[in-house]
């Protein structure tokens, strides 16, 4: 009998949603702290399952309760290997961050108990996706992220705020049924099998003809919400009319939670039954989307004025790279095979869940960074900033390590990821034969892609820290009138207050640390072996 | 063991209720205080009465280890083929407790429901009550003439809730829905003269064993399948199938909101329980016993009235009506549940069958509310969300399950009846489902952004009448509470699926 820690990460937050709601009507900073002590409790929960999950046989953490057990037979199965602890703890970070963040940034606006409240909800689903092994749970979590996502954004967003919500709402619902055709149709062909592990074998029987539809419609699904290139459409408005933290929290961890899905859903589950030749194109094709998402989120970013539409647009770009990541999965050391291989050896797959993590805790670092640029200069176009350094000192500090990271600069986080990446591309070439050779030029393309990725981040930081602030250029030539000075006293730009300085300060560490030692999540990570080829 | 006063007692009840309503209510009226509340024990006392007997009868019922369905004359004997009788199986116990339950919901709302011109009266009460046991007899009628004559009682009842305004409109509306159930009541009956003439009974059980005989002559049985496809065409006609439906929006807008409620929530689901009964206990469409394999027209029947249920959705601007396009609509997926033929399917119908009623009769109980004060259209709806948050938040809960968003009720219904056509490889219908399904979620969206996104005209924030707040968040909580917890139902379920399957092995 173990103690149900999973059931609890589940719980507490679930439990807490009115009070956080009550809290927030006292005191909103009241009910923000209330949210980050949630997300607190549960990464010491999801900590405390670490040695489990490295020492134990199985290297995983397993609880299983009775939900449905009539004529559907679906149980409430939980559990963490080492990828999903990465991700969930990374996810619980970004919620804390978030919540401490929005005791600045959300001062002041309307109907806070109920955004604190929505806060709380959205984090049950999204720390709920990584931990379920249960198909019906998974798409339960998948969509109850989305509602409280749709609200957050349309009612304390930016413009046209409700548009964009609508946008992310329809899009990414608009995946999520066919997630659910691909439940269905594993319903069918094993049998009344919900559970992700318990379906993997069985479906090593059905026939490969039907299956590779199910992996199409899972991918599909699931590409929508990585919002790679054809189905990005939604993402550019709603990433950039949230408010800070919700930014910070749908391009961190909700995008990246299609690509953990993809991981063990499409590969883990489907991906061994399609056959040889389907298989082999799959993956082919998931390597074109991801060339041609980067390249396309990369060059959008570099001609983007719009803070937060730039760094929207590099999310876009990062999520293919975690696309071309995704193609390497399967292949990685298995010539002609297309098997699911052991993280243990592939580094491509090491490199793309570690890219996952860093990704979140750069991507939510910029976002915030430019959130708090926003908030204290209330200007969003970057070619009307400049200058910035002097007045924001720490904002500066945490901007260039957040777009260093981005870049891939070492000894930033996402170097150490890109390179792993990059690293497992070149090792599946290396293999004489078979898949390799296709991977050349995809590998070649994506190498440019990082230069691309370097000078829109370069970019980013010249226009906003770097040289002189427009309105002193203004004053020099003698442009400025008395309005404008009186204007500009009372909008001094001072730094960041407080607790936006915590909460930056905490991702900033994280992404120096996790640079120069990313040893605790290569160990998680390296756990990993998926279930039916061992 | 069930007798027969065990089935007949529900419906005593609620037929001796009504009629008392009417003498109670003028008590009532001479009281100077205190008359909500008087009308309200009236009503609790009747519904605690009915839901007593009813529990009653299903925990007789389930009494029993597996039980088999039962087949009672109104003497208590076993039924003979002629006999007038009541069947008492897993199916129909389902439909009699989740009539009840329904029924008192809506009518706890009716009651508080007394802020408009459009007050219910003690003759409202009454027809309400009267309409609650034509369909309790109706489900639980053990052959097609008593079903018949329990559903006309019903459908004569659902009239009149429909022209209780006495407008224009809804004497129009109310027209169109009699001269509808005229047509379809001549169908069922031409067709079961047919019926009788050849086999001699119209009792559930005894039809299907005719049907299935091996003695039948072949000709007999062509007409005997011709029969049946009238019959089910006149109850087609009564459960609003596309290209049957036109009658359903008309007749939902004219009624007042508690009404449709009722109709929606419990007339609509009988119309459609006899179509189970027909299609799937009597026209056996696979395995050994196969009479007629209708599953393909069926599909087609299904995918129309789906697209074209949330197609006009689509294009409303009345918010009931809007509504009651969603009713078409899930009709059309409860016709993908039957279609399939499975026995998840069947689980998967009549889940829905709860939660489609539940969320449309919560639907229109908001929509009620709102109507009170003027506001009927996608633009008056503009920043409804501000002005009335707890209504609002009801109708978004509403909304969210009716697009299938988890973790409300709406979405494990969806999940059952697609999984089940995918599970009988129709999976082209559950292509056209999800399909249809983000349609719907793109109209409730609209529906949602006019409520929270848009300004209203004036900011000042609308007095939302906390009692009658009391049956709306009733059916919220049982939406929450079924979607996390379906097991709740689906245990219930599991006696019919069972029963089923002892019909139909294949499945």
């Amino acid at each position: 009998m173990t103690l149900p820690i999973l059931l609890a990460v589940f719980a507490i937050p679930t439990i807490s949603i009115p009070f956080v709601y009550f809290a927030g009507k006292k005191s909103p900073k009241l009910a923000a702290m209330f949210v980050a002590l949630i997300a607190l409790i549960n990464i010491f929960l999801v900590l405390s399952t670490v040695p489990e999950i490295l020492n134990g046989a199985k290297h995983q953490y397993i609880e299983s309760y009775t939900w449905i057990p009539t004529i559907i037979n679906t149980r409430f199965s939980l559990f963490l290997d080492g990828i999903s602890a990465s991700v969930a703890l990374i996810s619980l970070v970004l919620i804390f961050v978030a919540a401490v963040y929005s005791v600045n940034y959300m001062a002041g606006k309307k109907n806070l108990p109920s955004y604190y409240a929505l806060l709380c909800m959205l984090s049950v689903g999204l720390v709920g996706v990584f931990l379920t092994s249960n198909l019906v749970l998974f798409y339960f979590c998948w969509e109850l992220m989305l509602v409280p996502a749709y609200f957050i954004v349309g009612e304390w967003g930016y413009r046209n705020s409700y548009k964009s919500a609508f946008k992310l709402f329809i899009f990414t619902h608009a995946g999520a049924v066919f997630v659910l055709l691909g439940i269905g149709a594993v319903y069918w062909l094993t049998n009344g099998q919900t559970d992700m592990i318990s379906a993997q074998t069985a479906l090593l029987t059905a026939s490969p003809d039907i299956v590779k539809w199910v992996l199409i419609a899972f991918t599909a699904g699931f590409a929508v919400k990585m919002a790679v290139f054809p189905v990005h459409l939604w993402l550019p408005d709603a990433h950039s009319e949230a408010p800070a933290p919700m930014s910070a929290l749908l391009s961190g961890v909700i995008i990246s939670a299609g690509a953990y899905a993809i991981i063990r859903i499409s590969f883990g589950m489907v991906f061994p039954s399609v056959g040889i030749a389907f298989g082999t194109s799959f993956l082919y094709a998931l390597a074109i989307i991801g060339v041609v998402t980067a390249f396309f989120g990369s060059f959008l970013a570099l001609v983007a004025t719009d803070i937060k539409r730039l760094i929207a647009y590099s999310s876009i770009a990062h999520m293919g790279y975690i696309m071309f990541g995704l193609s390497l999965f399967p292949v990685a050391l298995a010539d002609n095979n297309p098997v699911l291989l052991t993280t243990a050896t592939a580094i491509a797959v090491v490199g793309t869940v570690l890219h996952i993590v860093t990704h979140a805790a750069s991507k939510g670092l910029f976002f915030l960074t430019a959130g708090g640029i926003m908030h204290q200069t209330e200007e969003r176009d970057i070619n009307k900033m400049g200058g910035l350094a002097s007045k924001m000192p720490f904002s500066t500090v945490s901007g260039t390590i957040a777009a260093l990271s981005i870049a891939g600069a070492p000894p930033l986080a996402c170097f150490i990821s890109e390179f792993l990446i990059f690293v497992g591309a070149i090792q599946i070439i290396n293999i004489t034969g078979g898949l390799s050779s296709f991977y050349i030029i995809p590998t070649a393309l994506m190498l440019i892609a990082t230069v691309f990725s370097l000078a829109y981040s370069l970019r980013f930081v010249s226009k906003v820290f770097l040289g002189t602030s427009k309105d002193e250029a203004g004053a020099e030539e003698g442009h400025k009138d008395a309005a404008d000075h009186i204007k500009e006293e009372k909008h001094r730009i001072v730094d960041v207050p407080n607790y936006m300085k915590v909460s930056l300060a905490i991702l900033v560490v994280l992404v120096v640390l996790i640079g120069i030692y990313p040893t605790f999540f290569l160990n998680l990570i390296q756990t990993v072996t998926f279930g039916g080829v061992s | 063991m069930v007798q027969i006063l065990d089935i007949i007692l529900p419906i005593f009840t609620l037929v001796i209720a009504s009629l008392l309503t009417i003498p109670v209510f003028r008590i009532i009226r001479k009281q100077n205080s205190h008359k909500t509340a008087l009308t309200m024990t009236w009503f609790l006392v009747v519904f605690l009465i009915a839901g007593v007997t009813v529990a009653n009868l299903a925990l007789t019922y389930f009494s029993t280890a597996n039980p088999v369905p039962l087949n009672l004359a109104l003497d208590g004997s076993a039924s003979t083929a002629v006999s007038s009788s009541f069947l008492v199986d897993a199916l129909s116990v389902y439909m009699a407790i989740i009539i009840v339950a329904v029924s008192a919901v809506v009518m706890v709302y009716s009651v508080f429901f007394v802020d408009s011109n459009e007050r219910p009266s003690d003759r409202y009460f009454a027809i309400m009550l009267i309409l609650t046991a034509a369909l309790l007899g109706a489900v639980l009628a053990g052959d097609l003439l008593t079903f018949f004559i329990f559903w006309e009682a019903a459908t004569a009842a659902a009239a009149f809730l429909m022209m209780y305004r006495k407008n224009a409109f809804s004497l129009n509306a109310t027209l169109k829905y009699l001269i509808m159930v005229i047509i379809a009541s001549a169908f069922v009956l031409f067709g079961l003269s047919i019926v009788y003439g050849i086999t001699g009974s119209l009792n559930y059980n005894t039809l299907r064993e005719a049907l299935s005989a091996s003695t039948l002559a072949a000709s007999d049985k062509n007409l005997l399948i011709i029969a049946f496809v009238f019959i089910a065409a006149g109850y087609a006609i009564e459960a609003a199938i596309v290209p049957f439906h036109f009658w359903l929006p008309d007749a939902y807008t004219a009624a007042p909101a508690p009404s449709a409620a009722f109709l929606s929530a419990l007339v609509d689901q009988g119309s459609y329980y006899i179509l189970i009964r027909i299609l799937l206990y009597i026209i056996i469409p696979t395995g050994p016993n196969q009479v007629l394999d209708w599953t393909l027209m069926l599909a087609f029947l299904a995918s129309i009235t789906m697209v074209i249920g949330n197609v006009f959705a689509l294009i409303q601007n009345d918010v009931k009506r809007l509504i009651a396009y969603i009713c078409v609509a899930d009709v059309g997926y409860n016709l993908v549940a039957i279609t399939s033929v499975t026995s998840l399917g069947l689980a998967g119908n009549l889940y829905f069958f709860l939660i489609g009623g539940l969320t449309t009769a919560l639907a229109f109980m908001v929509i009620g509310i709102i109507n009170n004060y003027g506001i009927r259209t996608l633009s008056d709806f503009a920043g409804i969300g501000k002005k009335m948050p707890l209504v609002s938040i009801a109708l978004v809960v509403a909304g969210l399950s009716f697009a299938g968003v988890p973790p409300l009720g709406g979405f494990m219904a969806k999940y059952l009846v697609f999984t089940a056509a995918i599970q009988a490889q129709l999976g082209w219908l559950a292509v056209i489902g999800v399909l249809t399904s983000i349609l719907q979620t793109a109209y409730i969206f609209r529906l949602i952004n006019a409520m929270y996104a848009k300004k209203p005209k004036d900011e000042t924030p609308l007095k939302e009448n906390k009692r009658i707040l009391i049956p709306v968040f009733i059916l919220v909580a049982a939406i929450f509470i079924l979607g996390l917890f379906p097991d709740l139902v689906l245990q219930l379920l599991q006696p019919a699926t069972q029963q089923l399957s002892a019909l139909i092995p294949s499945i």
